[in-house]
This record gives structure tokens, C-alpha cells and sequence, in this order.
């Protein structure tokens, strides 16, 4: 027994020094996941087409890597892997990466790094070290346009689904909130019902689609699908209710005839450019940057966008408002619902 | 010589075991042919070789003079082989027609042409007197009638060479008598049968000739007519058998089990399977319960030693009431029962010997000590019941309770339960499927229980059994006792009657 | 113990390395079909398993070892007393729902005290989740498999309820952080199981002493099952219920604690998992049953129900386990990876059922040539 014990001990450290010479790979660009998966309609797939676009074009090799369990431990040991088996650049994308980042950063000093939607972390506290770029959205930018387009275009019954109460989905969801607002007012409207919820998870589940159709048929005539996948549930509502759907992160047009528009965020365009950079020998860490309205960050894309009346020039012209400042939109997010914003018109209904 | 079925030099082997040596049976066209040996002597293998179930290792077998190969039943089929088996191969909710053209069936643009079967089985039902009503379902007809249907199936196929694979053990001395009539007028149509028993009797009465296997190997071939049950059983055993159970007349004391108005139900049936029943078993006697299976032996056996409840009526230990006491509680208030299945609920097979002799001692002081149980103490006591009572297994104490003979896994519930010391033993077929030697050894064991005054309660199907051991004999019928019998009054015929229901004291 | 190997436990322990090299096989089938060309090099990469992450890699393996430990010894206890406990995966998230609940709130417990409250009572509702089923398979005669799936999703829909209302990290829909106090310490694991980096910082596994637990919990269970009268009857009632009867054995006593323990077996499973990494670890409100519990059926399997067999059972599936997920350096997908690992593991697990099946028939067939004839079953 003790033979044979130490028979498969020798042939498994044998092997282990086989493979580990095998895995110093040669992979510089990586991906790991969090818990989604890389076409969650969210921001991995969002990152992963960035990272694939500068690759393909340039012919580089990528690969993304999932985690073995989705905790601050399971991050690290899958950027380890990542790191043996080559990797130079690194794309972390969303919130869950924040701790782990916070002490990749450090174990890996000669690595760069990509955060996206979130900042690495040390014990709580923000720190990005020169190594790491982490990239923020104005997503309250994003969610106001839809808004405004939304209730420029007649719609009054307004509703927004979230995914996780996470910081991005809850700034979408103000914005939106602001957006329509400051369009009803500016059309002399006294009355916009919002009916707002999270569903506590970026998946599409039978009860986020039962509750989208009780609202369709409750009178909302149009819903902010902000959630990954939930956008999938908020779509077949809409398509067996007749009404409409507003997309989110890219462009959902695509996805169902109901999207009217979406309120994109430009996720794959700054992961592709932060690539570049680092290709080009630019990248320069240490730093978060956020994409806003002003660097084309965030947008409507007007051109696939279903709306009745809402034309190119009023978005041209809602788009320069917002970047010159002049609709300054709140992006607090101590307050999970528009309930601290003050509005007047838009009268929001939380549902738990 | 005409022989329809030859079978020469036939050796099947399985791991670790010769099943045959060397056999050779030749089978005469037109004659009853029993195959004479005791429980694992081969007979089942060699059928089986010949039903193509097994591949033989070496020999042939040939039929009507050209050898053969058979290598599945369908080419025993195809050859005019048929057989009964013990256990019938019927479909229950099926009626008799139905069973007997299963497999065979005739069939016109997919849909069954039954008309032409059913006048077949008419037709040979009359010719061979089997007198089988073909729109009779399977579970409505007794089990004698069970078996005319496996006769008929083995007809309809035109076999012409019968196998009976203990075909008596099921039946009534009055269906015997049957049986043997309708094989006698079997042969006389020109059909060959090959009849698997270890009863002298039946072979006595039937056969012609009698092939005799002993430990796989062949012993011979005698004319019955010319030959005696002792010599016959000499041959089988390999040694003078005393048949008899040598006994002193009982000197019963007084009760120990005292039966009252017992009745038990099984959970949602209507009829009663044990119905108003009372009786008493007294110290130094053996009283046998005989009947014919599924009358309610079992359950009011199960009902005395607590596996199933009693609707109503009381049952006594001693002056102890037990009627609704739980299984262990009544075990050591002193009853020991050799259970009927052995298998089922005699012994856990995958327990050792030793483990499984102290099933119902374990939990006692002298085995187990705060709740550990005392390996070394079972050990002990397991070595001497082993050396007491003979029991022969390949590692002793630490042999697997399955991977022993049927013999010693008995010998061994016997000795665990006899050893218990209790006043009530109640046995139910204790010797079922055991070999001469066993049955000599548990019968002795039984009268020996009795001698030290305890009471003993046997449950047989058996009538040479019940016959021989007893002292005192109940029938039961549809579960009621129809007749107690002082042993030396009755008759084989007489409790046959009662058995059947068709008589009634 | 050497004993133990002697005997019986060679045969057993041959038996299952064999049964694994079958399931290699059968991965290595699965790889060539994808990718023919890494194929060699990929089931090096998961032979080679916790390895190649050096000493924190085995680490590794012992830690995503200790819940699956626990849920085999769940289902192999139960299979020993002849249940078959398919509810570990909902007995495991109530355990860790009780131990999570206790470490966040019950910070009054003195430190020592914490972590170790949070595993009782991750064992009390484990062993609640185990009682229902067992009481109505003693009781009722329901099968236990039924009520247990039942019982998995109550768990489940049930935990996720109550994250939410009493546990809950809104931010990442998820349990919140369990105090520090409630984490089971390491017990000087981290100084074996870390790998060096630059001069003096430790890549520390996330192990920690649950695995200990864990085996020492096997070790007891052992004893239980084989040295006392308990541990007798529990064995007699999942061999032959009829003879146990017939012994005068209680038997619905037996099954309802056979479920219990092995519910507070995965219960405690859930807690030694869930009170892992103070950082790390949360239960996640998903509508996916626990994957640990059902990972305890192969281990079990793997294991031939033997407590000290489903440590190992359970260390190798876990090393195969890490080991896929090295494969991704390779290129191969999550999914497919998924896939291999879950064939390999199914495949040793199925094929050991196989020996089984044969050793049983093969036993069979000789009593029944010994005693032949004897009930027709040659």
C-alpha cells in the first residue's frame, strides 16, 4: 500500500513539473469572470468584446478564466493562474473584484491591470496602485438620457427593473428617474408614474418576467430593463404585452423589437482602448477615469433606437446639455431609490 | 436403444466449485425419468446445461442420436425441450390463454388470432385431462392449477421432452396424485419426462428409471420397479439414512404459549389472514402447524413473535401477556424463532458469523460495554457456538453470512437461537431446501429441545416432516385451525383432506 | 488501521483506482474530442490537479475537500443504514444559513466560543432538515428520496428568504460578513499550505482547520459505525431491515437517526464551508441548489460509504476538481471543463457501482452453485 502510495506521489509530481513548465503560457491578455458568464449581456460580455476586438485585430492571443468560486480567495488563485500562464494584462470586470484587486495589485506588481464599474480595494479603502486603471461610468449620465428620451416621446407610465442594488444599476436608475423629470417639466406634464425595483440578481427569472407583465398590464408603457439577463425577462413581458422596453449597457435593439433605445455605456469601447494603450506603451495606471457624455462614454444609439417622435436633433441637443453641465445630473448613491431627489412630477413607486 | 435425450459426460464448473463431474443421463423415449439427489448435488445445474441456461464445460448432449448445441432456451425450444420450473413463470393478471401463447404468438395484420390457440388448448386440455378453464386469470386458480397452465405452455409449443423441476413441493397429496396421473398419461401420448425431486415417495409411485447425482457426480441409473426407497436413498445420501426421528413418546407440563381468539388482518385487507385462532403449546412438546402454503402459517407466526400486529384476541408467554409487546420485548421474555426465510429475516448476509450470532444478544452486558460492543467477547462466543453445533464455514467466525452453504447459514440460527436458552422455540421450515444430513441434524435438535422441557412450535409444509417430528398437529386452512391431531392418530390422506378445506373436524 | 488495509481495504482501495483510471479515460475521450491536440497535455494538467499551484495549490485542494468530506459522509452514512440521503444539499445550506446567522449576530459569544456555537447549531439544522424526511419514511413509509428533494428546495428557497431578511449584503446580493471571531481558525495550517512570493510575502491557502473537522468527524464516525452497539444496529437496519426486525431492532428509531446524523453531517458540511475565508465566503442569493450536496453522492460512492474512504474520495475529487480548472490555461472552455471533470468523477463513481454490481452477482451465483437448487435461483 505504502508502495503504491508512493508510486502515484512520485508520478504526480512528475507530471505537476511537466505541466507547470508547460504552463508558463504565453497568454498576455486575460479575462476572469465573476459570476456571469462571458455573453451575460452585462459587463464581462461587454469587457470580453473588447479585449476580443483589439486581440483579433492585432492577432494576439486572450483567454478568459472563471473562477472556482466566486470569492475574494477564488479571484486571486484564478489571477494567479491567469498570471502563470502568461498574462501581462488583466480585466477585472465589475465590483466583486474590488477586494481582490486590492491585493493582486500588489502580489503583482509587473502585471497591468483593468477594473471595470469599481476600484480596487485594502481593507475598504479605495486604492489604486500605478499597476491598475480602473474605469467608472457616469451611468446617472446614461440613465437620464433614456429618461428624457422616454418622456419627450410620449411615454408617461414609466418602470425600472435593476439587477443587483449595486452602485452602477442604482446611478442608472436615479438618472432615468432625473431624465424624465426634467423632460416633463419641460413639457408642462403634472404627472409621471414610475414604478422602480430591484430584482437582487443580474438573471433572468420567471418572477422578474411575472412582475414586468403585472406592470405592463397595470398600465406601464415602458420599462428600463437594467440587469443583465433581467433584460430578457422584461423583453418577453413586453413582446406578449405589446409595450415597450429600454435596453441597457449596449445597444439591445437587436434583441427584441420592443427596445426602443438604450442606455448604453461604452464598456467594451474603454476596455479595447486601455488595451491599446498598453499595446502602445501608453497605459498609465494609478489613475480612475471616468467616462461620461463628455468623452463619449456614455450615449443613446439613436440610430437603431425605435422612437416615435423623439428625433436626431433633440437628442443632438439633450446630449450637449448634459455634457456643457447644463443638465447636471445627481449621482449619489446613499439612497438606493430617487426617493432623495426631490422630484415633483415623476412619482415613484417602490416595490420591494 | 431409443434414448430422446442423451446428456454424456457433462462438467459445468463455477469458481471454486465442480456443479457437475462427469455426468451422463440418458433419457428413454416415452418414460418418467427421475433425477434423484439432495439440495446441491447438481440436479438444477444439469437441467439447466440442458435447457441451455449454462454452457457445459465438457460433454455432449444429443438428441434423438445427433448431438447438439444448445445455447440459449430458445434452442431448447426449438428441439422440443420444455419446463416447468419450480417457481411458475406466469403473468398474474393475465387469463391462462393469455400466459400460455405469450411468446408464441399467431398474429394477423398485428392483431392476435386467438381463436385458433384457444381451440388448441381446449383440445390438448381434454386429451391429457388437465381440465384448465382458458379464460380463468392466473390469480383466481389454485396454485395446482398454476402448474397444469406451465404443463399446457410446454404442450402448446409441441414439446415433447418435459422437464419438472420439483414439482411437488407446491401441491396437496391429492394434487400429487393428480400430477403423477397426468404425467403417466403424458407418456402414454409418446411425451419423454425428466423429473427433478429428492422425495423417494413420488419416485416410487411415477418413475421407471431413476438417474441419482451425490455432490455433482454421477451415481448411477436404477430400474425403480426392482429398486428400494433405501437402497435409492443410500445412493443419494452416500450412507444408511434413518428416516424415522428417533423419539421417546412427549410428557407435555404445562402451557407455555397459550393462543387466544387470535385474529390478524393484513393493513388494508378484508379477509382475515389469521381468523380466530386458539391453541397452546405445553412444555416438552413439539406441535406442528401443516398446511399448505398461504394459509396463514406465516402470519400467525408473525403475529406471535411481533413482526405483524394482532387485531384481536390475546396471546400468553409463559403467564406473561405478549399479545402487543415489541419484537425484543418478547424475545427476551423467552421466545426464539427460526424464522421461515432464512435470507430475509434469519440473517443479515453481509454481517459476519459471529455478528450475525449475537443479533439478538449484542445489546446485552456480557457484548457490549457503554454502547462499544466487546469484539473479543462476541469472538468467544461465537467460536463456541461454531464448535457446539458444527457449523463448517470457510473463515469461521469472520465468514460473510452470505458466502455460506444454506445448511450452515440454518445450522447457525439454530444454535443462536437454541443457545438463547428461551422456553419457546418456534420454528418455521427449518429444513426447507436442507440436505438429508441437515435435516437429520435440526430434526434431532428440535426432539432435544423438546426433551429439556421446552415447548416447541413447528411450522411445515412438509407432511413427512410434520408426521415424523410432531407430537401434536394443527391444520390450518384459509387461515383457521380446522383440526388438532394427536400425532399417532393421523394419516398422510386424512391431513391432506384437511389441508385441502375438504374436510373439517 | 493497518488492519483495515489488509483486509478487506486493499481490495476496495484497487478497486477504486481502478474505477478513477476508467474515468480518466473517460476524460481523456472528452478532451481529444474538443481539442485533439492538448489533449495529453490536459490530462497532465489534471493528473498533476492541486500540484501545480505548489503547496498553497494543495491547500487548495483540501479546502474545496472539506464540505464535499462532509456531504459524502452524509450520503455514505445514510447508504450504510440504507437510506439513500439525497437532501445534503439542502441540509448543507440550512447548516451554513445557521452557522452564517450565528457568526454575524451572536457576537456576544466569547471568541473561543463563536466559531464553534456556529458549527453546533449549523448541525442542529442540518439534523432538523434530516429529521423531516426520516420521520416520514419511519413513520409514514414515504420514501426518503421524495421528501428529501422536497426538503432540498424548502432549504433553499427558504435560506435565500432569510439572507435577505436577516443576513443580508444588499450591494452584492449576498450573506454579509460573519464576525472574525466566527472564523474557523487555522490551526497552523496557513504555516504548511502557502506558497513564497518576493522575499518574505505568503500566498496563503484559503484551508483552514474545517478540513481537520472534517476528518475528525470521519474518524468518529468510523468508530461509530463499527465498534458500537448503535453503529450495529444502523448497519444491520441498511443490510436487511426485515432480519432487523425480526432481531428485535427499533428500526424507525434507526432511520429517523440515521437522518438526523446525516443531516447534521452536511449541515456542519455548510458551516465549515461558509465560515471559511472571514472575506471571502457568503451565501449567495440564487435559486440554484447547493452543488456541494449533490458532490456528496459521488464521494460517497467513490468512497464505498466508508468514512475513512470519503476522505480520500473527497480529497481526490477535489484535486481533480482544481486540476480542471487549470485546464483553462489550455484554452478549454468553463463549460467543457465543467463537463470533463463532472464525467470523470461520475464516470469513477459509476464504475465502481459496476464492480459492485459484478462482485455482488459473482458472489451470488457461488452460494447459490453451492446450495443449488436450493430456491431456484441458479
Amino acid at each position: 500500500m505504502k508502495k503504491l502510495a508512493s508510486m502515484l506521489l512520485a508520478l504526480a509530481l512528475v507530471l505537476s513539473m511537466v505541466c507547470c513548465a508547460s504552463a508558463e503560457g504565453t497568454i498576455e491578455l486575460a479575462l476572469i469572470t465573476d459570476s456571469g458568464t462571458i455573453d451575460d449581456k452585462s459587463f464581462n460580455q461587454g469587457c470580453y468584446e473588447g479585449m476580443q476586438q483589439y486581440a483579433e485585430e492585432n492577432g494576439k492571443e486572450y483567454n478568459y478564466y472563471k473562477p472556482t468560486e466566486f470569492t475574494t480567495d477564488g479571484y486571486l488563485a484564478q489571477i494567479d493562474i491567469a498570471v502563470q500562464n502568461g498574462a501581462k494584462m488583466i480585466i477585472c470586470p465589475g465590483f466583486m473584484f474590488a477586494e481582490a484587486l486590492g491585493q493582486a495589485q500588489q502580489i503583482y506588481p509587473n502585471v497591468s491591470f483593468v477594473i471595470v464599474d469599481s476600484a480596487p480595494t485594502v481593507e475598504g479603502v479605495e486604492q489604486i496602485d500605478a499597476n491598475v486603471l480602473s474605469v467608472m461610468y457616469a451611468e446617472e449620465q446614461s440613465g437620464f438620457l433614456a429618461g428624457y428620451a422616454a418622456v419627450k416621446d410620449g411615454y408617461t407610465k414609466l418602470g425600472f427593473m435593476g439587477g443587483m442594488a449595486v452602485p452602477a444599476v442604482i446611478r442608472f436608475g436615479k438618472g432615468f428617474a432625473q431624465g424624465a423629470e426634467t423632460a416633463a417639466a419641460e413639457l408642462g406634464l403634472t404627472d409621471i408614474e414610475l414604478m422602480y425595483h430591484y430584482t437582487g440578481s443580474f438573471d433572468a427569472t420567471p418572477e422578474a418576467q411575472t412582475l414586468a407583465a403585472s406592470w405592463y398590464e397595470a398600465g406601464t408603457e415602458v420599462i428600463f430593463a437594467c440587469g443583465g439577463s433581467v433584460g430578457n425577462s422584461v423583453m418577453s413581458a413586453a413582446e406578449a404585452a405589446g409595450k415597450a422596453v429600454i435596453g441597457v449597457d449596449g445597444d439591445q435593439s437587436g434583441e427584441s423589437e420592443t427596445v426602443i433605445t438604450s442606455a448604453m455605456k461604452g464598456v467594451s469601447a474603454s476596455v479595447y482602448e486601455a488595451v491599446t494603450e498598453f499595446y502602445d506603451g501608453t497605459f498609465e495606471g494609478g489613475r480612475q477615469i471616468i467616462c461620461d457624455a463628455a468623452n463619449g462614454g456614455v450615449q443613446l444609439p439613436m440610430a437603431s433606437s425605435r422612437f416615435k417622435t423623439f428625433s436626431q436633433e433633440d437628442y443632438d441637443a439633450l446630449f450637449a446639455k448634459v455634457v456643457s453641465g447644463e443638465y447636471a445630473v445627481n449621482n449619489s448613491t446613499d439612497d438606493m431609490t430617487p426617493g432623495d431627489l426631490g422630484l415633483t412630477i415623476v412619482k415613484t413607486t417602490v416595490v420591494e | 436403444m431409443d434414448y430422446v435425450i442423451e446428456m454424456l459426460h457433462i462438467t459445468k464448473v463455477f469458481p471454486g466449485i465442480i456443479a457437475n463431474d462427469d455426468v451422463t443421463l440418458q433419457l428413454r423415449r416415452g418414460e418418467i425419468h427421475a433425477l434423484l439427489g439432495e439440495n446441491g448435488a447438481g440436479k438444477s445445474t444439469l437441467m439447466s446445461v440442458l435447457f441451455g441456461l449454462y454452457q457445459a464445460e465438457a460433454g455432449t448432449i444429443k438428441k434423438d442420436g445427433k448431438e447438439v448445441r444448445i445455447k440459449d432456451p430458445n434452442d431448447a425450444n426449438a428441439l422440443g425441450i420444455g419446463m416447468v420450473h419450480q417457481h411458475f413463470k406466469l403473468v398474474h393478471n393475465f387469463t391462462v390463454l393469455e400466459n400460455i401463447i405469450l411468446g408464441v404468438e399467431t398474429t394477423r395484420h398485428g392483431f392476435l388470432k386467438m381463436d385458433d390457440a384457444r381451440r388448441k388448448v381446449i383440445d390438448l386440455s381434454e386429451r391429457y385431462g388437465l381440465k384448465v378453464d382458458p379464460d380463468a386469470r392466473i390469480s383466481d386458480i389454485t396454485v395446482g392449477m398454476q402448474q397444469r397452465v406451465e404443463i399446457l405452455k410446454m404442450l402448446y409449443r409441441d414439446n415433447e421432452v418435459l422437464i419438472f423441476d420439483e414439482p411437488t413441493a407446491v401441491l396437496t397429496p391429492q394434487e400429487i396424485d393428480e400430477l403423477i396421473q397426468i404425467m403417466k398419461n403424458l407418456t402414454k401420448e409418446g411425451k419423454s419426462i425428466l423429473f427433478i425431486t429428492h422425495k423417494l415417495e413420488e419416485i416410487k409411485k411415477a418413475a421407471d428409471r431413476c438417474s441419482v447425482l451425490r455432490k455433482g457426480k454421477y451415481i448411477g441409473t436404477v430400474d425403480v420397479a426392482t429398486t428400494s426407497k433405501e437402497e435409492m436413498s443410500e445412493m443419494m445420501v452416500g450412507r444408511k439414512v434413518n428416516f424415522a426421528v428417533e423419539k421417546t413418546s412427549a410428557r407435555p407440563g404445562k402451557p407455555v404459549l397459550v393462543v387466544q381468539n387470535l385474529t390478524v388482518r393484513a393493513k388494508h385487507g378484508h379477509k382475515p389472514l389469521v381468523d380466530d385462532v386458539s391453541f397452546n403449546v405445553r412444555r416438552g412438546e413439539i406441535v406442528c402447524v401443516a398446511g399448505i402454503d398461504g394459509n396463514g402459517q406465516s402470519e400467525l407466526v408473525y403475529a406471535l413473535t411481533g413482526l405483524m400486529p394482532c387485531e384481536s384476541g390475546k396471546v400468553f408467554l409463559g403467564d406473561r401477556e405478549i399479545t402487543h409487546l415489541s419484537v425484543r420485548e418478547r424475545n427476551v421474555s423467552g421466545l426464539s424463532h427460526i424464522p421461515e426465510d432464512r435470507h430475509k429475516y434469519g440473517l443479515v448476509l453481509d454481517y459476519t458469523l459471529a455478528e450475525n450470532l449475537v443479533l439478538k444478544q449484542y445489546f446485552t452486558r456480557r457484548f457490549a460495554k457503554r454502547g462499544f460492543l466487546k469484539f473479543d467477547e462476541i469472538r468467544r462466543y461465537a467460536d463456541k457456538l461454531i464448535r457446539d453445533y458444527d457449523i463448517r464455514s470457510g473463515q469461521g467466525a469472520q465468514t460473510t453470512a452470505r458466502a455460506m452453504s444454506g445448511g450452515n447459514q440454518q445450522k447457525a440460527i439454530l444454535a443462536r437461537e437454541i443457545d438463547l436458552g428461551n422456553d419457546l422455540l418456534i420454528a418455521v421450515q427449518p429444513t426447507r431446501g436442507l440436505d438429508v444430513g441437515a435435516i437429520e441434524y435440526i430434526h434431532k435438535q428440535l426432539v432435544a429441545q423438546r426433551d429439556r422441557q421446552k415447548a416447541v412450535l413447528l411450522v411445515s409444509l412438509e407432511l413427512d416432516e410434520v408426521l415424523n417430528v410432531a407430537d401434536r398437529i394443527l391444520v390450518m386452512f384459509e387461515g383457521r385451525i380446522v383440526a388438532q391431531l394427536e400425532t399417532q392418530n393421523a394419516t398422510a390422506q386424512e391431513l391432506g383432506l384437511y389441508m385441502a378445506g375438504s374436510k373439517k373436524e | 488501521m493497518r488492519k483495515l488495509l489488509e483486509s478487506k481495504g486493499l481490495s476496495s482501495v484497487a478497486a477504486s483506482l481502478i474505477a478513477i483510471v476508467v474515468g480518466l479515460l473517460f476524460g481523456v475521450a472528452i478532451l481529444a474530442v474538443t481539442d485533439a491536440s492538448n489533449a495529453i497535455p490536459g490530462l497532465g494538467i489534471i493528473l498533476a490537479g492541486g500540484f501545480t499551484g505548489g503547496m498553497k495549490g494543495l491547500g487548495q485542494v483540501l479546502y474545496f475537500a472539506t464540505p464535499i468530506i462532509m456531504t459524502g459522509l452524509s450520503v455514505g452514512f445514510a447508504n450504510k443504514t440504507g437510506l439513500f440521503n439525497i437532501g445534503a444539499a439542502g441540509q448543507f445550506i440550512v447548516g451554513a444559513f445557521a452557522a452564517v446567522y450565528v457568526g454575524v449576530h451572536w457576537t456576544f459569544l466569547p471568541a473561543g466560543l463563536h466559531w464553534p456555537v456556529a458549527i453546533l447549531m449549523a448541525a442542529l439544522a442540518g439534523g432538523l432538515w434530516g429529521l423531516v424526511p426520516g420521520l416520514f419514511k419511519a413513520l409514514l413509509n414515504v420514501n426518503e428520496v421524495i421528501s428529501s428533494i422536497m426538503m432540498n428546495y424548502i432549504g433553499m428557497y427558504g435560506v435565500n428568504y432569510l439572507v435577505k431578511q436577516t443576513v443580508y449584503n444588499q450591494l452584492k446580493n449576498e450573506s454579509a460578513n460573519v464576525a472574525t471571531t466566527a472564523v474557523i481558525p487555522k490551526m497552523g495550517l496557513d504555516n504548511i499550505f502557502y506558497n513564497l512570493r518576493g522575499e518574505s510575502y505568503h500566498d496563503v491557502s484559503s484551508v483552514n482547520g474545517g478540513i481537520l473537522i472534517a476528518i475528525a468527524l470521519a474518524i468518529v464516525l468510523y468508530i461509530l459505525l463499527n465498534k458500537t452497539t448503535f453503529g450495529y444496529e444502523l448497519k444491520a437496519c441498511g443490510y436487511n431491515r426485515f432480519a432487523s426486525q425480526y432481531a428485535g431492532i427499533n428500526e424507525k428509531r434507526s432511520i429517523v437517526l440515521s437522518m438526523v446524523i446525516a443531516g447534521m453531517l452536511a449541515g456542519i458540511g455548510g458551516a465549515l464551508l461558509y465560515l471559511a475565508p472571514a472575506s471571502g465566503k457568503h451565501i449567495m442569493v440564487v435559486d440554484k441548489l447547493a452543488t456541494e450536496g449533490f458532490n456528496g453522492i459521488p464521494v460517497a460512492l467513490l468512497g464505498m460509504n466508508n468514512p475513512i474512504g470519503v476522505i480520500f474520495a473527497g480529497i481526490f475529487i477535489s484535486y481533480i476538481t482544481i486540476g480542471g480548472n487549470y485546464l483553462q490555461t489550455l484554452q478549454y472552455m468553463p463549460e467543457v471543463i465543467d463537463i470533463i471533470i463532472a464525467a470523470i468523477i461520475y464516470f469513477s463513481a459509476f464504475s465502481l457501482l459496476v464492480r459492485q454490481f459484478f462482485a455482488m452477482r459473482a458472489q451470488r451465483r457461488r452460494v447459490a452453485s453451492e446450495t443449488e437448487g436450493e430456491k431456484g435461483e441458479a
